[in-house]
């Protein structure tokens, strides 16, 4: 329902600024299929050479490797660690759930690099500089903010009564837990999951300050534009915009399904 | 008993916390005045030499510009979101979302592609006679300051729509009925209805512009090093205690600056329903 007309103008306006937000990452779509040397636009003859010269350089695949290892492991932690804090703060009385949510979401507000130092010099003190453990547990603090907002926001619109009754005609706790309260929030968290992943995958200052010897596909893609910028670089980022684009396509369908259904 | 269970089930996500967040946080504090005395000359130097004063003010200076600019910018993408059809107001939101999500490493380059020497723009600027040459955009504040706003934008536009989907647009509605122009709508209801998300989403994007590394290392100069760079910058040189004191400094100035924002929106607030009076 249309309740107040937007004018031409402001059409126009949002279409504009839709522009400058997507089209910068769209031109590297092209970049990436050039056969130059250089980060020439337009691109002159189209090759695959920069996707061949990611894909046979085992300096990009173990660091592609190395990301997705730590961005999976990070993921299932703090996915984890996030839903059972959300499923503890719906059910602490109101007074407490203000302060729990504001703990659990504290890493939000402070900024990476502080957190990168301090992740850094307690490594140093530990003697577990450039463990990929290390490096996934850090990534899992820093994403179950996320993960806390988004599980909450669907268990908030869980119907109790249904978990309630499973206890009623019988369930353990756990059972309760599994075929009542778990089944409708499984899209949420799988929401949560997907973008949990992405927070890791993508991390960079944390990876730079605590990984020596290895190297996580951003700091690859940071050694490669800090040197010269070659289109390697490109064809990377046009893989990585494509499963990202893919990726949140899923979590943001998963997460508005996970709203519809609870929906009362 | 049940205060029992859901203690266990708090309890990953505070060790997660404490290990992570908390305790390296004590432990900056620690290193940045024990060396291994007692001692306040980490900071002393942050505030003697004219440089560090610089990048520390730059810092905030550039995190406020861009803040301000997303929220003007960001608001009527908001608005013209939010006074779309239900169905077609999640199609646009997925338009916002999607470039939320992508790495900032990515959408960084993207700006080096679009404005480097051989990039688009100067490609067009020189095919259509504007440019006799190559003009140099990377490495320039601006530059910096229209990257960040692109990348900050999203989160100021999904921050100031999700005050506005609590708005009863029937307000609206009823002002016009009632002989209010549509501007007038606009600045007398709908504007004070929506102010708390803006300020908040304002607040959100200075808080994060405050950390920024990628977008000034890569897009910028020498001249446009913020607190994060020069943080990224001692600890290579292995100066970690005084790593450690300019963290303390920008979690403290960040912290600041956010009450001294919130104290001037609401005050700033209050002229306005005072002015439309």
């Amino acid at each position: 329902m249309r309740v107040m007309q937007t004018s031409r103008m402001l059409a126009v306006y949002f279409w504009a600024m839709v522009v400058y937000l997507i089209f910068p990452i769209i031109i590297v779509l092209p970049v990436s299929f050039s056969d130059s040397e250089l980060l020439r636009f337009p691109p002159t003859a189209f090759s695959m050479r920069w996707y061949q010269s990611y894909f046979n350089d085992p300096v990009w695949v173990d660091a592609t490797l190395i990301s997705f290892r730590v961005a999976v492991v990070s993921m299932v932690i703090s996915t984890t660690a996030g839903t059972l804090a959300a499923l503890a703060i719906n059910a602490v009385p109101k007074h407490l759930a203000g302060p729990l949510t504001y703990g659990a979401t504290l890493p939000i507000v402070i900024p990476h690099i502080f957190i990168a130092l301090g992740v850094f010099i307690l490594a140093i003190r530990t003697g577990l500089t450039d463990n990929e453990l290390m490096l996934a547990l850090a990534h899992a603090a820093v994403a179950m903010p996320f993960v806390v907002l988004i599980t909450s926001a669907a268990i908030r619109q869980i119907d109790p009564t249904i978990a309630r009754a499973a206890r009623v005609l019988g369930a353990g706790p756990l059972r309760a837990f599994r075929v009542a309260t778990l089944p409708p929030l499984i899209p949420a968290i799988a929401a949560a999951a997907i973008f949990a992943f992405f927070v890791s995958f993508d991390e960079l200052i944390i990876a730079q300050f605590l990984m020596k010897g290895s190297e996580t596909l951003p700091m690859r893609i940071w050694a490669d534009l800090r040197l010269d910028f070659n289109p390697t670089v490109a064809a990377v980022s046009t893989l990585l915009i494509v499963v990202t684009t893919l990726a949140m396509g899923v979590a943001e369908t998963l997460r508005r399904r996970a709203a519809r259904t609870l929906a009362p | 008993m049940k205060r029992l269970s859901l203690i266990w089930l708090l309890l990953p996500a505070a060790l997660l916390l404490a290990a992570f967040i908390v305790m390296p946080t004590f432990d900056l504090i620690r290193a940045s005045i024990f060396d291994p005395e007692f001692t306040l000359k980490h900071f002393q130097r942050l505030v003697e030499r004219g440089v560090y004063v610089d990048v520390m003010w730059r810092t905030v200076r550039v995190s406020l510009i861009v803040a301000v600019i997303c929220t003007i910018v960001g608001y009527p993408v908001a608005m013209f979101i939010n006074l779309q059809p239900k169905k077609r107001q999640v199609a646009l939101l997925f338009l916002i979302l999607i470039p939320m999500w992508m790495s900032v490493l990515i959408r960084t380059f993207a700006w080096i592609v679009v404005l480097g020497r051989e990039g688009l723009i100067n490609d067009l600027m020189i095919g259509l006679g504007l440019a006799d040459g190559p003009v140099q955009m990377l490495y320039t504040s601006g530059t910096v300051i229209t990257a960040m706003v692109q990348i900050m934008l999203p989160i100021q536009i999904i921050t100031c729509y999700s005050a506005m989907t609590e708005i009863d647009l029937d307000l609206m509605r009823a002002a016009r009925v009632l002989g209010a122009r549509r501007w007038q709508a606009l600045t007398r209801v709908y504007l004070p209805l929506s102010y708390d998300g803006t300020l908040t989403g304002l607040v959100i994007v200075f808080m994060m512009s405050m950390g920024f590394f990628i977008t000034p290392a890569l897009l910028g100069g020498r001249q446009d090093m913020m607190i994060a760079n020069l943080i990224e910058f001692q600890v290579q040189h292995l100066n970690w205690s005084f790593a450690a004191a300019i963290g303390i400094v920008l979690l403290v100035l960040t912290v600041a600056m956010i009450l001294l924002l919130r104290w001037t929106g609401r005050f700033a607030f209050r002229r306005l329903l005072n002015v439309g009076r």
